[in-house]
């Protein structure tokens, strides 16, 4: 199920994106993607290829040296932070500063754009609170302090204040890097319901295996290029990783659905 | 629900009830000795024009009483909330008025017009200077903690440069000059007993004669750091953050610094011009304010300007009782008090750390 939405244009529409931090060095050097309603596009990419500058630029937080992002048709430079609040959630890895933040205030924070400028939230943004806890299965440490958590409950925290911003685009910073494998699937479970309900899912992640099992499409960074994009199948490939991860992997296959497997292989 | 906070209502009243109480015991005891409450009320009454003054001479005295208490209860409340502004805002918990210059900036006009101006005196003024002068003062004093803010800001606002953490560090290179600066001028007038005596009333403050006029430049500045709560209260709770995560949730993070860093430098700038520079109000009602009310911005502003509303007074209060007049300058008062406090919370916050 693909939505390209009432416009027709996809939900983020980026065109050649080029960033540097310091001219001689550019970290991401002509990026294009597509982001409909619907998917889960993973970005995969060794350390240092743009993974997580490539994610700044789409969310904002970035400006571009060249190049243009679009959401739903309208440029995003000239969206006011709250209207792009509202069209697009960041989970971002971690969060300094927040521990003496109680988890339901935090998670409040998620409705800011929702809420008017000169107003305070109301009974909807606290049913939107509470039903973002529980779909993040983050209920239970709704009463604590932020710097009380484990950093699986923190980022279950986090991603919950993603989805109280109820925004028809999510974008994910490496959402499985702090959890048990239990947590793991259940975290992308959850997200894999958004996308199913029509939301358009961008996830930065390392982990190859979760990537093969729930990416609806993979894209390839290497170097700030786009090295490869397609399935699962037609990424996770050894000629394909191999020029990007090194040659110690090991392939095989998920033996009932036979999508791809690739561990790093010791020695 | 516990988002909705319970009622503070009880505690609001009896906040207020207790300001009432200690304006009016500011009234009733002073250096000069000690009057009834049925007094202190027929003065206030008088000044309200709600029934007869008090005959003569003891009208004026009761009333010199009530605008010593007016300031020192309203600028404890503008110190209070720009503390909890620049604090919530650099996410800093030891960001002070001070931090950015605006205290400093303020003594240093204060002293240049009292140096060029000529409006110093047993306090701050002389007999016989002219009628403007001490409105000539507030004002130099006003544009001099303007003038700091926007050199703190300008400078911190480079391009890669614009985060807490360097604003802070200018603000404090900034402050260090200006206090040069102010101790210079201060050395080079040390022979002349009644300019150098006037300078330092406003490097500590003073709550001695003071007028009507100085209650009003006051409530300038405190006025629009009480409205603008409604609209920076939840976006400062989500500064905590940082500017990043604030921008993604919504916050339009560069008119909300502005605005947040006007009005807390204009409350500090208006209360440093009437009653002089009073340190450790900005950063210590912060802290006992968040201890007992949390640190959701949009009960801390509103608790804090009422603790800091009520702390001076009653610092003001315990030194007439203990020592039967008001000998040791606000600042002095509140220095014995914060510089304790300051390294408490410095040991404590390491504890949080840790968590």
């Amino acid at each position: 199920m693909v939505d390209q939405g009432s416009s027709g244009a996809p939900r983020v529409h980026a065109r050649d994106l080029t960033f540097a931090y310091e001219p001689t060095t550019p970290v991401l050097g002509g990026v294009s993607l597509d982001l409909n309603g619907g998917e889960m596009l993973f970005v995969l990419g060794a350390n240092g290829s743009g993974k997580t500058t490539l994610l700044h630029l789409l969310s904002g937080g970035l400006k571009p040296n060249s190049g243009s992002v679009q959401l739903a048709g309208q440029a995003a430079e000239l969206l006011a932070p709250r209207e792009l609040a509202r069209r697009m959630a960041v989970v971002p890895q971690s969060l300094d500063g927040v521990s003496g933040v109680h988890v339901l205030r935090f998670v409040m924070g998620g409705r800011y754009a929702h809420v008017p400028t000169w107003g305070s939230p109301g009974a909807e943004d606290e049913a939107a609170v509470q039903e973002a806890l529980e779909q993040a299965d983050a209920s239970q440490f709704q009463d604590r302090m932020m710097g009380q958590l484990s950093s699986g409950q923190r980022q279950r925290v986090l991603l919950a204040r993603a989805l109280a911003q109820k925004a028809p685009t999510l974008l994910l910073d490496e959402p499985t890097n702090a959890l048990d494998p239990e947590h793991q699937v259940a975290v992308l479970d959850l997200i894999q319901r958004q996308a199913q309900s029509g939301t358009a899912v961008l996830v930065v992640t390392h982990d190859l295996n979760l990537t093969s099992q729930y990416a609806s499409r993979v894209l390839l960074l290497a170097e700030g290029q786009v090295a490869a994009e397609g399935s699962p199948e037609e990424v996770l490939r050894p000629e394909i990783l191999t020029p990007v991860y090194g040659s110690r992997l090991w392939f095989g296959a998920f033996p009932d659905s036979g999508r791809p497997i690739v561990l790093p292989r010791g020695r | 629900m516990s988002t909705r906070p319970r009622s503070l209502l009880p505690i609001w009243l009896l906040g207020l009830s207790a300001l009432v109480l200690l304006t009016l015991g500011q009234v009733a005891i002073g250096s000069t000795g000690r009057s009834t409450w049925a007094e202190a009320l027929q003065a206030v009454g008088g000044v309200l024009g709600w029934g007869d003054p008090l005959p003569g001479a003891d009208q004026a005295i009761h009333e010199l009483r009530l605008w010593r208490a007016l300031c020192a209860s309203l600028a404890g409340a503008a110190l209070a909330i720009s503390g909890v502004y620049l604090q919530g805002l650099f996410r800093n918990p030891l960001a002070a008025p001070g931090v950015l210059g605006v205290s400093a900036g303020a003594t240093l006009g204060a002293t240049l017009a009292i140096l060029l101006v000529g409006g110093y005196g047993p306090e701050l003024l002389l007999e016989g200077t002219r009628s403007w002068t001490p409105y000539a003062l507030s004002f130099c004093s006003f544009l001099g903690a303007v003038a700091t803010v926007a050199l703190v800001l300008s400078i911190a606002r480079g391009p890669g440069r614009s985060d807490a953490a360097t604003l802070i560090l200018v603000g404090v290179a900034v402050n260090a000059t200006l206090g040069g600066i102010f101790v210079a001028i201060q050395a080079l007038v040390l022979d002349d007993w009644a300019v150098a005596q006037a300078m330092l009333a406003w490097n500590f403050g003073t709550l001695r004669d003071r007028e009507p006029y100085h209650v009003g430049m006051i409530l300038v500045g405190l006025i629009p750091a009480l409205l603008v709560i409604p609209r920076a209260a939840f976006a400062l709770d989500l500064f905590a953050g940082g500017d990043t995560d604030a921008r993604r949730l919504g916050v339009s993070t560069r008119s909300m610094r502005w605005m947040v860093v006007a009005v807390a430098s204009g409350a500090t700038a208006c209360a440093v011009s009437a009653v002089g520079a009073i340190g450790f109000i900005g950063l210590v009602v912060p802290h006992i304010t968040r201890s007992l009310v949390g640190s959701g911005h949009a009960r801390l502003l509103p608790a804090s300007a009422l603790l800091g509303a009520l702390l001076l007074p009653t610092l003001d209060l315990l030194q007439l009782g203990l020592m039967g007049r008001a000998v040791l300058p606000p600042g002095a008062l509140t220095a014995l008090l914060g510089g304790p406090f300051f390294l408490f919370i410095l040991l404590t916050q390491t504890r949080e750390r840790s968590w």
